[in-house]
Formats: C-alpha cells, structure tokens, sequence
C-alpha cells in the first residue's frame, strides 16, 4: 500500500505525524515529509489512522 | 429510493438553541438524514454520513452555508462559500497567513499571554470567566496578530457575534444582526496597511498583496474572515473548556497530572459542546444516503453536535472524558473546508489549558447563563466564586 499526499491541500496541522510519527514528519519549515511511502502490515494500519485524523483530507492510502 | 423521514423539530427555535444536543439526538435516532419542514432543510445526523458528506464538496455545495440566501448571496466569492478549483486558491491565500506554518513562531508569546492573563485572574479570586478569560484572550491574540488599533478592537466582539449570528434563517436574531455585520464587512472593505499595527500579521497579508503573493483585493477579504469566523468560535470553545474543567474536577485532575494531554483535552471539549451547533450545504444533485434520497436543491443541516455524540462512533459519547482524546471530532468540520483558523485555535486553547493546569487546582463556579444564538452555541457567563490555587 501506498501514501498518498496531496500537497497544495495538507496545512502543516501535524495530526498525522501524531498518529504515525514512525511515517511521516514535519521539517523546520512546518512542510511535511513522508518518511515512508510504501507501506504494509502493521505499517499500513498506521498510515490508514494518520490519512483518518488529517483535518483536511490531504493524505490517504491507495 | 425512499424520501427520509420528516420531523416538525425547529433546529432555530430558542430552546433548541439553548440545549440542542438532545433534540438533535432525538433526530440522530430517528435517522442518518431527517426532513425538517420548519427549518427547511434535511439534517445530517450521524457521524459517518457527516463526514462523508463534508468531504464530498460536489454533491454538498459549500454556496449555501447559511439558512438565508441575502447571508449566501453576501458571502459569495469567499473562501468559506465556495467550492473547488475557486475555493482551492481562495482557501490557499487564506491558510498562507493562518496555516500552523505560518503560525509557528507566534507560540511562545500566545502561552505568556495566556499566562500572564491566568495569573492575574488566579490572584484576583473570583471572576467572570466568559468576559475575563473567554472573550479577552481570543480578542487580544487576534487584535494583536492582525494588527487592530483603537475603535476596531473595541467593535471585535460584536463584529465576530453579528458575522456568526446572520447566517441563521431569517429571524429577528439574524435580522437585528445583519447591520452590525455590514459594519464588518464595510470596515474591511475599505481597511488600508496603515490602519494595522507595524509587524502585525495584517500588515503582512497587505504586503503580499502589494507584492502579488496573493490577488488584488484579497487582504481585506482574509482579515474579514479572521474576525468573522475566528473571534465568535474561540470564545466559545474556551469557555467551555472553563465551565467543563469546573464540572469535572476529575477529568482536570487528569489534564494537572498529565500536562501532554491538553490537546486531548482541547479535543474532548471540542467533541462534547462544539462551538458551532448547525452548519449548511446545499445538495448539487439527488443524493442517495443511506437507502433515501435527498433531492437536488435540498438545504443541508450538517449537525456537528449529533455526529461527535453519535453512540456508532465513540463509545458512551454522552460521557466527558479527556482520555479518550476524539482527535477526529467534526466540530472543526472536515475535508476542503475544514477550519482553516483550527491551528491559530490550537495555540489559543492549547496555552489556556496549560495555564490553567499549571496555576488552578479547582474552580468553583456559579450557574452558567446562555443566550440562544443561531449558529455559535456558548456561554454568555460564567462566574468563577472561588479559585483553589495549585
């Protein structure tokens, strides 16, 4: 499974880093960075909580 | 394809206003979607059918927000009431100056602000919380962050309740509110970078504009919508962290033991008594929910309040409870039009919670008073009688 970020749409609000610190995180710029696209297992239950809890619905999992 | 059951429940009515939750839940029972003739609208009533329908902005149009079309036709061309590829770049001008990005150097001087201001009213004894805490806290951080000077700081309040308060249907609230509102949107129309306080946030959405960051003509549109949408809801959401901090001495107990847990806090406040009771959309086609059809032109009812006490989503939702921490709660709504002011709203509450943890112990408080209003649902007083300091 896959991340998917849309960028113009994600505000830096960080829920997802929250929800998947292991996955993801925001830089010094507030910009966020996927650490991991390419997701599975435990992983991807992860990535599927931090897609749930962005409060802009900038990231899913494909 | 059946039509969704119909109730004779005024969502408008002042005492619905007053305490809308059970009537909402009464409804949330009935149905995922009811038709309210009254209030001319289909409500949405349950989590899930909530937050679908607020991510899907091409069945539920954002042109109809409000329960009147003079506030829809008002608002048109804004951020708030329109729908993607518009609202995409509207909304990118907005959160370029409101983003936690944008917003990431502001944190230390909000959480002394707040501080200092909890210190004050922990030495003082006894307060009234809305006027001393709720409403001066937002106020001061949002005049400062844009700027405001003299008789705009005076008017914010008022601006911020009129801005919220006409979007109802037309009532005598929303009508007695309409030209206080038009004192707002005059002012912004006509607001210039030399009205703003040097260094301020406002002079800097003036200077993208003049740099062409951001389109001409746009900077009073997003200081409009700072006090328009950011003022009324905060002071909501803040005084009911007080009141229900107050009524659940254990569930602050929990917040002064575990300072981490104020973002859960802030969540579970939000969850419990969302600062906006009732929000609208419009149906772009016949949409199918649930096995009922909601036809093509329906006013949508979106009840935020419904949906976060909605027993299929979070276990025992009537019960307040921090640990729980119901991070996605719809109060901020969701998707597109998500709060674009929810970090700034972050910072405020985050530094009130942690203020409070740090220098209260308790809070003993009278009865709370409320004012119905349309949209905003929060409390007028709250008069603090005694405070036990940590």
């Amino acid at each position: 499974m896959r991340i998917v970020l849309d960028r113009p749409r994600c505000e830096g609000h960080g829920l997802c880093e929250e929800a998947a610190p292991r996955l993801m995180h925001l830089d010094d710029e507030g910009e966020l960075v996927l650490d991991r696209e390419e997701v599975d297992g435990p992983d991807a239950a992860l990535a599927r909580a931090a897609a749930r809890v962005c409060p802009v619905a900038a990231l899913r999992v494909a | 394809m059946s039509t969704p059951p119909t109730s004779d429940l005024d969502l408008f009515a002042d005492e619905v206003l007053l305490d809308p939750l059970p009537f909402h839940a009464e409804l949330r029972e009935t149905a995922p979607v009811v038709h309210l003739p009254k209030t001319d609208a289909y409500a949405l009533t349950r989590y899930d059918v909530i937050r679908d329908a607020l991510a899907d902005w091409e069945s539920f149009s954002s042109t109809s927000i409000a329960f009147n079309p003079a506030a829809n036709q008002a608002l048109t061309g804004t951020s708030l009431a329109s729908d993607p590829p518009v609202h995409t770049q509207l909304r990118a001008t907005l959160t370029e100056n409101l983003s936690p990005r944008a917003l990431r150097g502001l944190k230390g001087r909000v959480e002394m602000k707040a501080d200092a201001l909890v210190a004050d009213l922990v030495e003082q004894g006894t307060f009234e919380a809305v006027d001393a805490l709720a409403r001066a806290f937002p106020l001061q951080v949002v005049a400062d962050l844009i700027g405001f000077t003299g008789h705009v700081r005076a008017n914010m309040l008022r601006w911020g309740q009129a801005a919220m308060q006409v979007l109802g249907p037309m009532n005598r609230r929303t009508a007695e509110s309409f030209p206080i509102a038009g004192e707002l949107y005059a002012w912004c129309s006509q607001v210039k970078a030399e009205d703003l306080a040097e260094g301020s946030v406002g002079r800097g959405i003036f200077d993208a504009e003049a740099r062409g960051a951001i389109p001409e003509g746009s900077a009073g549109h997003i200081i409009h919508q700072y006090l328009g949408a950011g003022v009324d809801t905060t002071i909501a959401a803040i005084g009911n962290v007080v009141a229900l901090f107050a009524a659940h001495p254990e569930q602050f107990r929990r917040v002064r033991d575990e300072p981490a847990l104020a973002a859960a806090a802030f969540n579970e406040v939000l969850r419990f008594w969302p600062p906006v009771n009732v929000w609208g959309r419009i149906a772009t086609r016949d949409v199918e929910i649930e096995g009922v059809t909601v036809p093509k032109g329906a006013q949508i009812a979106v009840l935020l309040g419904a949906g976060n006490h909605d027993p299929r989503h979070y276990d025992d939702p009537d019960t307040f409870l921090i640990d729980r921490n119901p991070v996605d709660h719809l109060s901020f709504g969701y998707g597109p039009h998500g709060c674009a002011g929810q970090g700034l709203a972050r910072l405020e509450a985050h530094a009130v919670i942690q203020a409070l943890s740090r220098r209260v112990d308790r809070l003993v408080v009278g009865p709370e008073v409320r004012v119905p209003a349309n949209i905003t649902r929060s409390i007028d007083s709250l008069p603090v009688l005694e405070v036990i300091p940590a």
